[in-house]
């Protein structure tokens, strides 16, 4: 209670009232926050255009206790992040991290870690390196700071060790090809996915960013994809405008 | 709510779902609309249908109004070459109040939002490639916000738009009059700097 302050992403937000709003921080010391910013949608707003998504800054709030909602006092730009609006598969990528981050963690439950990742992640999308392959890093390493690794040494069901021919990853992690006849939900993984995961888990940041994948960069994506689905309960919003953006990509014609 | 008659509660209940209005301002309108003459509710009420039972999308423009095609749509002494594009029907009214504007309008009905799954399939994007294929449009005006989702669905229909037409612009960023520089953020201010003009 009282007065708070903390670096913190914008991770999302919705418009409350007249010209009101509610944003929903992810702090480095206090967790996820959400707040309300008092005449935030005026044009002449004294938050002006900081409490933009994706927004990394300083954030003053009370915390007056009687609420689940603060009252943002301050928010000064770090780092706007704004060449993640002038790409959409950078925009997608992007809102698909934060949506994560958003729809898997508890308010006020500080996770500095977590935090960490989401900064690096928003930094790296911004720079040279593929926004796909951003992504797959963070949810490799995403899961992990959450608590849901996948288990990917045996298998889940019986705990015969890994490998086996036919693998399929469940909601805890690989389950072989003779459980897998009873259980449902599972998708095969390839032998190459399996390794490329726990390479990019164990390597240091900028060389999980780096690192050769070939292939498996796309069967990792839909992978990690389906697993944070599985743990918010449905699909992610934010994959679903990205094959949308895919599908009606504009042709050399202009026609989607 | 068993401690209120059926109809009060029953207004409460259907003005809770009104955007910004909780269980306390429903209660507190809901008493007040009761205190009020009968013919005055009868008036909101009427005006509550009517809306409900005149008003369309114009099948043009995709604005709201009371006749296919809208007054903006059916004018001919608007240009015909200008086509503005606006996220809602309350932006095609801030436009009207410049009086500064004189084209035509194509309201999308909402933007690109990732955070929300709203993709191009959700918006009024078909409709307005095949106005632009049809008509005689030069220039399309891109006013959707500046936010994030008004700048992605700029930059989605700029890429999409530029083959078709021969000019494809974005509405100014920057200061707002009366404005201090002081205040203003630094992404606001790039931007006015990005787009500064020379003085005549």
């Amino acid at each position: 209670m009282g007065l708070g302050r903390s670096a913190a992403v914008v991770i999302g937000s919705f418009p409350l009232g007249e010209s009101d709003r509610v944003v929903t921080f992810y702090t480095r010391d206090f967790g996820k926050v959400r707040g309300v910013a008092k005449a935030s949608r005026r044009i002449r707003s004294r938050f002006s255009g900081a409490l933009e998504l994706f927004t990394l800054g300083e954030l003053v709030f009370f915390d007056g206790g009687r609420s689940e909602l603060v009252q943002v006092d301050h928010f000064d730009i770090v780092r706007p992040f704004a060449h993640l609006r002038e790409d959409l598969e950078r925009l997608g990528r992007a809102a698909w991290i934060v949506e994560c981050v958003s729809r898997l963690t508890a308010e006020h439950d500080r996770h500095a870690a977590l935090y960490g990742l989401l900064v690096r992640s928003l930094r790296a999308l911004e720079g040279p390196t593929p926004p796909a392959r951003v992504a797959v890093c963070f949810g490799v390493r995403g899961l992990d700071a959450l608590g849901h690794r996948p288990r990917l040494d045996a298998c889940t069901v019986c705990g015969r060790a890994y490998p086996f021919r036919h693998a399929a990853l469940g909601a805890g992690g690989l389950v072989c090809e003779a459980c897998a006849r009873s259980e449902t939900g599972l998708v095969l993984i390839s032998g190459a996915a399996v390794t490329a995961f726990e390479r990019l888990r164990l390597a240091r940041w900028e060389e999980a960013l780096a690192a050769p994948l070939g292939r498996s960069e796309v069967e990792l994506g839909a992978l990690l994809d389906l697993q944070m689905s599985r743990l918010i309960g449905q699909p992610t919003r934010s994959a679903k405008f990205l094959r949308e953006l895919k599908r009606l990509e504009p042709t050399a014609g202009g026609r989607p | 709510m068993a401690y209120y008659p059926e109809p009060v509660a029953r207004l409460i209940d259907a003005l809770q779902r009104l955007p910004g209005i909780g269980p306390k301002t429903a209660q507190r309108l809901t008493f007040f609309l009761l205190k009020r003459p009968a013919d005055e509710v009868r008036e909101l009420s009427e005006s509550l249908v009517a809306v409900k039972d005149k008003i369309v999308y114009c099948r043009t423009c995709f604005n709201v109004t009371d006749e296919d095609p809208c007054r903006l749509c059916a004018d001919p002494a608007r240009d015909a070459r200008l086509l503005c594009v606006v996220e809602e029907p309350n932006d095609l009214l801030a436009m009207e109040r410049t009086g500064e504007y004189r084209g035509r309008y194509h309201v999308l009905l909402g933007a690109l939002s990732p955070l929300d799954g709203v993709g191009p399939d959700d918006l009024k994007v078909r409709e307005l490639l095949a106005r632009i294929e049809a008509g005689a449009v030069e220039e399309v005006i891109l006013a959707t916000n500046p936010n994030v989702e008004g700048e992605a669905t700029a930059l989605y229909l700029a890429k999409l738009l530029r083959p078709l037409v021969l000019r494809v612009t974005r509405i100014a960023r920057g200061l707002p009059v009366g404005g201090d520089l002081e205040y203003a953020d630094q992404v606001t201010l790039s931007k006015a700097l990005e787009g500064r003009r020379e003085i005549s």
